[in-house]
């Protein structure tokens, strides 16, 4: 549509089924089924706020996204109006520069962005930091990263094909939202750690799905975090040429508590996977041709050992999901930064 | 069979459409040509390749070449070079 307000559809009867054709005539939807939105629903969604108040242009399409379309997006997605504060923060996070959203859209790599919610909102809004936290049977993470998706789908334009040219997809581009444990982290939150001081903030970083990390018996950091540098240093990922990349480390609750129980803190992580995530240089030449490395790695011998990522700050580390011994890494597409805004909880 | 009801469309208003491309150039003999490569793979040498031939079947001359990261946006000045020192840009290579 080009006017200003959302176009308004006849639907045949208010059901899924019904709105999935109609849907399917335009080209619109992820495939699965989505809840109608009718004026009732999405002004029930916006619980009162402004729906003209224009969040973001994201492109490819140059979409424009107000609240209300936002909002109609979250209704579909499956949303209560709770989430809707954390959706509209996801937004302005999308549009911002260094995240480069254009480009996450028009690779081949398999990239999504990860929507990590922190603080109070994941409580209120009932977010899962906790078992499972990745996967499905919470409604909040589920519909808050489905509405992400249909949002880049619709307003953006990312559609495999015209929009979206990634070679295989992913399951994450569905939908990819987790909150933080912040409960269970050693180390306080993860968005106070990058500067934002709110109450309620989310993070994206635009990478692969998570890469498991299994130890069951280690009792000193270093065991259990020489597993996490060995998912990090393979070949496959983007990371190994593009060294500005970054990684997030979601550690679970009992791998974080064996380092900070022998005094290591957000830092000290950072620093000893910077040192022991890392590959041969001449492996590394023999790989990729064309490497996007900082100088000092260029300058290496080829005997030499280069760390996945040129700085240690490239490694984010914070806490997701409950008991069991099981973290994860999720390496970058490269060529983005993630980015933490403050959630507007209204 | 419930109700017709009313649904809104999910895409948005479309913004500001990005600059559009300059209009074909009829003729290129004596016209300056610039490549644009992306830095994928092979992209250099399939333009120069490209570029190379254009200049032996028309007459044209290769102005200048530039290089950019293909996940980004070409910088400003990278853009304002091109614009002043050619007539037309061979831009870009997927995987």
């Amino acid at each position: 549509m080009t006017g200003d307000a959302p176009l308004l559809l006849d639907l045949t009867e208010d059901d899924p089924c019904a709105l999935m054709q109609l849907y399917d005539e335009h080209g619109w939807g992820d495939g699965l089924p989505m809840v109608p939105p009718t004026p009732q629903r999405v002004e029930t969604m916006l619980a009162g706020t402004d729906p003209d108040d224009k969040i973001a242009v994201l492109p490819p399409r140059s979409g424009i996204a107000t609240r209300r379309v936002i909002a109609i997006n979250a209704v579909l997605a499956g949303c209560e109006p709770a989430q809707l504060p954390v959706v509209v923060a996801a937004v302005r996070a999308l549009a911002s520069p260094e995240l480069n959203v254009r480009g996450v859209n028009a690779t081949t790599h398999c990239a999504a962005p990860l929507l990590i919610v922190h603080g109070d909102v994941a409580e209120s809004a009932g977010y899962n930091s906790g078992l499972g936290a990745f996967g499905p049977g919470n409604r909040a993470n589920a519909s808050t990263g489905r509405a992400v998706r249909l949002i880049l789908m619709h307003v953006a334009g990312a559609r495999p094909g015209p929009g979206d040219a990634s070679t295989q997809g992913g399951p994450a581009k569905y939908s990819y939202c987790v909150a933080e444990n912040t409960a269970r982290s050693p180390w306080g939150g993860y968005a106070a750690s990058v500067g934002v001081e709110s109450a309620s903030a989310v993070t994206l970083h635009c990478g692969e799905a998570p890469h498991n990390v299994h130890d069951m018996e280690s009792s000193d950091p270093a065991p259990i975090l020489d597993k996490v540098a060995s998912a990090m240093a393979t070949l496959g990922q983007n990371n190994a040429p593009i060294s500005s990349s970054e990684y997030f480390v979601a550690l679970c609750p009992e791998h974080a508590a064996v380092c900070a129980s022998a005094g290591w803190t957000r830092g000290h992580v950072s620093s000893y996977l910077f040192n022991r995530a890392t590959l041969p240089v001449a492996e590394l030449r023999r790989a990729f041709g064309l490497r996007a490395w900082a100088p000092w790695q260029q300058a290496l011998a080829d005997d030499d050992r280069v760390s996945m990522t040129e700085h240690p700050d490239n490694i984010k580390v914070l806490v997701v999901g409950g008991a069991g011994k099981h973290s994860s890494v999720i390496p970058s597409w490269g060529m983005t930064k993630s980015v933490t805004v403050a959630v507007d909880v209204q | 069979m419930g109700e017709q009801t009313k649904v809104y469309a999910p895409d948005g208003a479309v913004g500001s459409p990005a600059a559009a491309p300059a209009p074909p150039v009829p003729v290129l003999t004596g016209k300056r040509i610039g490549i644009l490569d992306n830095a994928k793979p092979n992209a250099g040498a399939l333009l120069e390749r490209l570029a190379q031939r254009l200049v032996s079947r028309t007459g044209a001359v290769l102005g200048l070449v530039e290089t950019k990261n293909a996940a980004l946006a070409a910088p400003d000045e990278v853009i304002a070079r091109l614009q002043s020192e050619v007539d037309l840009v061979l831009a870009g290579s997927a995987d």
